[in-house]
């Protein structure tokens, strides 16, 4: 038997298992939270929904929410690709196109709290 | 790993073999998982609608009063409930809650009455 080296590798993937716990608690939390929020107060109108979004900790709830989904999608589509596909190009290329797509959405909902809600 | 055993397994008769309750709860982890990342993108397009300015706030409101929207909106919620408290069992199991056979399943028919429970709740509030 050969023994078993530890590589960086190895944190590596500790730090991805870590990270997606971490992000799966906070998101448990702001989901229940806006859940709370939008059902026990609804939206009167674009102005009082306006006036909900420029309040400062409400946007910083939602930026580090679309911050860890982004990161937690990121772990968890890897590991469904990793589970499912065999051939290397596949992978390779479906890793891609969810890089592309993950930082387009994160490059978009950037925009949206920090010039639309921010107008 | 085990090397004992080479032999392939043979006579195995698959539809007899049935994928327990928490083999379904965590296959539909995944899938709703992949569901919800599909989504993304329109959820932020109904977020930032909502937030341009009246006329597209009205639109949007407008959107979700249809039946499609409000069908689309339910099973949004079914896949979130479903994905937030399967995913809450996976945290409760790396503390070593519900790891056994039994606890496993029990963890995993919580899950499944917990979605049920809570989307009926959410097509009340949609369709009242």
């Amino acid at each position: 038997m050969t023994p078993t080296r530890l590589t960086g590798s190895v944190q590596h993937g500790f730090g991805q298992w870590l990270l997606q716990r971490l992000t799966a608690m906070y998101l448990a939390v702001f989901a229940i939270w806006l859940a709370t929020a939008v059902i026990l107060d609804p939206p009167a109108g674009f102005s009082a929904w306006k006036a909900w979004f420029a309040y400062g900790p409400v946007r910083l709830a939602f930026a580090l929410a679309f911050m860890s989904m982004l990161v937690h999608a990121w772990i968890g589509m890897r590991s469904v690709f990793l589970d499912y596909l065999k051939p290397l190009w596949l992978r390779i290329l479906m890793h891609l196109l969810t890089a592309v797509f993950l930082t387009a959405l994160a490059l978009w909902s950037a925009h949206i709290l920090l010039v639309e809600a921010a107008r | 790993m085990s090397t004992t055993n080479k032999r392939p397994l043979k006579n195995l008769y698959l539809p007899g073999i049935q994928l327990p309750v928490g083999g379904v709860v965590s296959i539909l982890h995944r899938l709703s998982g992949i569901l919800w990342v599909v989504s993304l993108p329109l959820m932020l397009w109904f977020l930032q609608q909502s937030l341009t300015d009246d006329s597209s706030y009205q639109r949007v409101s407008a959107l979700f009063a249809t039946l499609p929207i409000r069908l689309l909106s339910l099973i949004l919620v079914m896949i979130v409930t479903h994905h937030l408290v399967a995913g809450v069992r996976h945290l409760l199991q790396d503390v070593e809650i519900g790891v056994t056979r039994e606890g496993g399943s029990r963890g995993a028919w919580i899950v499944m009455l917990t979605v049920a429970v809570a989307s009926s709740v959410a097509g009340v509030w949609l369709f009242k």
